[in-house]
């Protein structure tokens, strides 16, 4: 395996070293961009109602528990994220699944009229949500699956498509032909094929597109108010949607809510971290 | 694993499915669920687009193209258009731009596996990992003149005497809504180009830096191009994504003030769920179909002789 | 784990959700009391659920919750009545929503189970707006008015009285402004979004000067419209922010004592009075106030209760409005839930008033309350004036331009009742 190139370069070189500073402030940059806001979310959900809109101190004299106990305790944001979680790996294991099933399909094997089926795909991205979702509601309703997880798992399975079908499809197809048409010849069916020799090596690929299906189900938001009715099936937006009153807005709750719903998926990336990241250097082609 | 050799005699052959039948058999989940969940809705959708529908009159006919004849001499529906391409075009190139950034940065860090890396990228997701919803009630709280950190920090770096009224003002109103937007779906975007990035050779970079090339002739040579896939993908599901924009302007500015931050999606809201209008809403959400269809046909297009092997 | 591993995992959690809640009794009628989430304590409200059905053996009432949000809600009940078959079988509904869903057929009406003799014992506003063609189609749940909170500390310090006038207001205002050299506070602070907020405000203001923005005299109207851009551009006494204040920025900034009058809902004031808050003790509740000469007329906001159309639980749902809707369950309501109850007697219960002295302030507000436009178009209307009045707010149009616009559209909407067959949708 050929070492990473930093290597190579002569140490302690002065370029070198500007150019490491520069891309650590850079990322500090970042990380302060992207972490501010919610930094300010984690202040104000520790502050005491009192506090809440005083500015000046920028950091509260004394932190309370009460909104994080009104959060966890008093509301059914848990049960709320229990359903998020299965709703989100329930569409991410369909979309992904049968996403790379087509994607292979489109990407290797010689079927008809490969961009109408990319363009139909794509169609469900482009028109939207707003105008789709009373003919969906209505459906769902005559089919008893009205406030079901496995309606709604199924909507954002079905939304999340296009983008894992057209990433995934980039993806193998950017793989070698010859490794296909090797495992042909070795015997194996296209299926087999797809699943033992392709998407092992489209792993990075997988792992993006797995993701980004999982955040988009957890965030969504139309169709989880839609189809959800009841404690038992909301999910975790729609619950913090549900804090605030007629005209009064809880935000401190709001705060501490919207940090809880954030960490699962926090959490999630640190996993799926592994597998993005393995790129060629983990599974490269040889030869 | 070892796959089994077998010789695969004409018979053999004849009796497993061609690959042709493969693909379509691979493809097909696809296609039914799309069907069913989605193309079916879209369908009712556009067949409500040709009818006129008031269930507040008990009006329910059919009327051809009337509604999108209306739609044209609408002036609102010009002026909500405008805001959308203006909202698009911003924050999807500026996205697209702090992204690849992103991504660069990120790839550097993570060619060696470090604790700094993985903590570099989670934070990065997490802009993203916030519900629409919530972030937007986020930003709302941040753009607050009184007690919004983001003017306090401006009064005390001394970058302006009063407080800014972001939210207030018709002019800036929509720059607040697209700033909230980039913070939020630039990690998007960072990960699509970041997981295309991984994707490249580094044996071809090896190969530039011995025949003396810098950064700029490899990023040009080598990483555009072979990203440009990747990069379309980015740019036509961000647009599609931004031409539908409702929540992140709807709950800074509910389409205010004076409909400045009216954005098609929102226009389509208020006709369809508001004034209960269900033929002429799904007419306007047709045209936010075509709108997002004809760009992202455009992008195709232009960037078709980048890509090795197209559609 | 394999991909087919994941999915029957997935499969099976999922089956095993799929069944919200517990199925009750087979003999038990179950009623769907579909209604936005309520502020303060929600046991309050399960509490009278509970009570209802020991009171009623054979029924057990599930609530399912929508968020707060007006618009949320609206959206929701537009999809669900247009079928027919709702699935819910009481409903909450917004003031203004009532002749709509009326018209469309959406609603029972329900005057068999409030007979036209009970109907004085409750507020004239909300029955009013729930009146189409001479029926009933809602019962008032719950009452709000929009009233004028003020800083009695900073009022007494400068020897002043709560405003009558909304000329009094402004050079009160002024007053207290030079005086106080606070660059902080504003004088007077109301809900300018582009939002239904914004038109309650431009309604109350407009309505306090003998006109309205619909109809009325053009000549008071726009200096209605000019009174509020004023208060921002000439009088200084109104934040720019303004165009960007809902009801829950203005209560904020008024509590945090950066506001000397603010225009809000009566829900501010145990919030402002709690425990901690900067201007405990120091404020005062009045009616808002009108121009010289003319009578001040808060508009009125609060929800109802009905019954969707060809509900097959009819009967059951009409014993649970009555029950929300009687003596005791309003009291209730007024007591643990601060919600305004609808009921005139409760005003002068000396009980009650102990433990919630504001209602006896808020009665005469209450009664005084007019409801927005009457009329099915109204949501139409609303949406088409919106942009308009905060047009003006921001300095964009002049009044005469927003309100010819406003009356222009008002006219291209409303005569469509008259010719159903040339409805034209635009």
């Amino acid at each position: 395996m050929i070492r990473p190139t930093e290597e190579r370069r002569e140490a302690g070189s002065y370029s070198d070293f500007r150019a490491t500073g520069l891309r650590w402030v850079l990322l500090a940059v970042v990380m302060l961009f992207c972490i501010g806001p919610l930094f300010w979310q984690a202040v104000t959900s520790v502050k005491p109602d009192a506090d809440l809109v005083r500015l000046p101190p920028i950091l509260p004299a004394e932190i309370t528990a009460t909104h994080y106990e009104r959060v966890l305790l008093g509301s059914p944001l848990v049960q709320a994220l229990a359903n998020s979680v299965v709703v989100a790996a329930g569409a991410t294991v369909v979309s992904i699944v049968v996403g790379s099933f087509c994607a292979f399909a489109l990407a290797r094997l010689p079927i008809a009229g490969k961009s109408i089926i990319l363009g139909l795909i794509l169609v469900t991205s482009m028109f939207p949500p707003i105008a789709v979702i009373s003919p969906l509601y209505l459906v769902m309703r005559e089919l008893g699956l009205r406030d079901t997880l496995m309606a709604l798992s199924l909507t954002h399975a079905v939304y999340a498509l296009p983008l894992a079908v057209w990433l995934l499809t980039s993806f193998i197809r950017q793989l070698p032909s010859e490794l296909y048409y090797a495992a042909r010849v070795d015997g194996c069916t296209p299926l087999r094929a797809l699943l033992t020799v392709i998407l092992p090596l489209a792993r990075p690929g997988l792992a993006v597109a797995a993701l980004l299906v999982f955040i988009f189900s957890w965030n969504e938001f139309m169709f989880a108010l839609t189809l959800t009715a009841s404690d038992a099936t909301r999910t975790a937006p729609v619950a913090v949607a549900l804090f605030p009153g007629l005209y009064e807005i809880p935000w401190g709750d709001l705060a501490a809510a919207s940090l809880v719903v954030t960490l699962p998926v926090a959490g999630l990336a640190l996993v799926f971290h592994r597998h993005i990241v393995a790129g060629l250097t983990a599974g490269s082609v040889k030869g | 694993m070892v796959p089994r050799r077998t010789s695969m005699t004409g018979a053999a052959m004849r009796r497993t499915l061609s690959e042709k039948s493969w693909g379509y058999v691979l493809a097909a989940p696809a296609f039914i669920l799309v069907g069913c969940l989605a193309l079916a809705p879209i369908a009712a959708a556009l067949w409500l687009s040709l009818r006129h529908r008031l269930p507040i009159l008990a009006v329910d006919e059919f009327v051809g193209a009337a509604n999108y004849l209306d739609l044209l001499s609408d002036d609102r529906f010009w002026a909500a258009c405008r805001t959308t391409l203006y909202f698009t075009v911003l924050s999807v190139t500026i996205e697209l731009v702090l992204g690849l950034g992103l991504a660069l940065l990120l790839h550097g860090l993570t060619r060696r596996p470090s604790p700094s890396a993985r903590i570099a990228q989670v934070v990065t997701i997490l802009p993203w990992a916030v519900p629409t919803v919530v972030s937007a009630q986020i930003w709302l709280w941040l753009y607050q003149p009184d007690y919004g950190l983001l003017n306090y920090l401006l009064r005390q770096a001394g970058v302006v005497a009063a407080s800014v009224d972001w939210l207030a003002d018709p002019d800036w109103a929509i720059h607040a809504a697209i700033a909230m937007d980039v913070w939020k779906t630039t990690p998007f975007a960072a990960l699509l180009l970041l997981a295309g990035l991984k994707a490249v050779p580094e044996d071809l970079y090896d190969a530039a830096r011995i025949d003396g090339a810098g950064w700029w002739e490899r990023f040009r040579m080598i990483t555009l191009p072979l990203l440009m896939p990747i990069i379309l993908i980015t740019l036509v599901f961000r647009t599609m994504d931004a031409v539908r924009v409702f929540d992140a302007v709807y709950v800074l500015t509910g389409g205010g003030p004076g409909n400045a931050t009216e954005t098609l999606s929102i226009y389509a809201y208020k006709t369809l769920f508001q004034s209960l209008q269900f033929g002429y809403g799904s007419a306007l959400a047709t045209a936010m179909f075509v709108i997002a269809a004809a760009l992202s046909t455009m992008y195709l297009l232009l960037l078709r002789r980048h890509l090795r092997e197209v559609p | 784990m394999t991909a087919r591993g994941w999915l029957i995992v997935w499969a099976l959690s999922v089956t095993g959700c799929m069944q919200p809640g517990e199925s009750p009794e087979p003999a038990a009628t179950v009623l769907v009391f579909k209604h936005g989430r309520l502020s303060g304590d929600g046991e309050a409200l399960s509490g009278l659920l509970r009570e209802f059905e020991q009171r009623f053996p054979g029924v057990v009432v599930r609530e399912e919750l929508l968020p707060a949000s007006s618009d949320r809600q609206h959206q929701y009940y537009a999809m669900n009545l247009d079928g027919g078959s709702a699935p819910f079988d009481l409903l909450g509904v917004d003031t203004i929503w009532v002749q709509e869903f009326a018209k469309a057929g959406w609603l029972s009406s329900l005057d068999d189970i409030l007979l036209p003799a009970e109907r004085d014992e409750f507020f004239p506003g909300p029955i009013e707006a729930a009146t189409f063609e001479g029926r009933l189609y809602a019962l008032p749940w719950y009452i709000d008015a929009g009233v004028l909170y003020y800083r009695r500390d900073l009022l007494e310090r400068h020897g002043l009285d709560p405003p009558r006038t909304w000329p009094e207001l402004v050079r009160a205002a002024k007053l207290v402004l030079d005086a106080e050299r606070d660059g902080r506070l504003a004088g007077f602070v109301w809900q300018g979004k582009q939002y239904e907020g914004l038109i309650c405000v431009a309604v109350e203001v407009l309505r306090s000067h003998g006109a309205d923005l619909w109809t009325g005299d053009r000549d008071r109207a726009e200096a209605g419209l000019r009174f509020l851009r004023e208060a921002i551009s000439v009088h200084g006494i109104t934040p720019l922010s303004a165009s960007m204040a809902d009801e829950e920025s203005t209560r904020l900034m008024f509590g945090d004592g950066r506001a000397l009058f603010m225009r809000n809902w009566p829900y501010a004031w145990a919030l402002l009075q709690r425990e901690g808050s900067p201007v405990r003790d120091k404020i005062g509740m009045a009616p808002l106030p009108s121009f010289p000469g003319q009578a001040g007329a808060p508009v009125l906001g609060g929800w109802l209760l009905a019954i969707p159309q060809n509900s097959p639980k009819r009967e059951a749902a009409g014993k649970l409005i009555r029950f929300l809707t009687s003596l005791s369950a309003q009291r209730r309501i007024a007591m643990d839930l601060g919600y305004n109850p609808t009921r005139r007697a409760l005003y002068a219960e000396q009980s009650l008033l102990k433990v919630r002295p504001l209602l006896k302030d808020l009665y005469p507000i209450f009664v005084s309350a007019r409801p927005r436009p009457i009329t099915p178009y109204y949501l139409a209307l609303s949406q088409a004036a919106q942009p308009e009045v905060s047009a003006v707010v921001v300095g964009r149009k002049t009044p005469r331009e927003a309100l010819t616009a406003v009356r222009s559209q008002a006219e291209r909407l409303l005569p469509k009742s008259a010719f159903p067959s040339k409805a034209k949708e635009s």
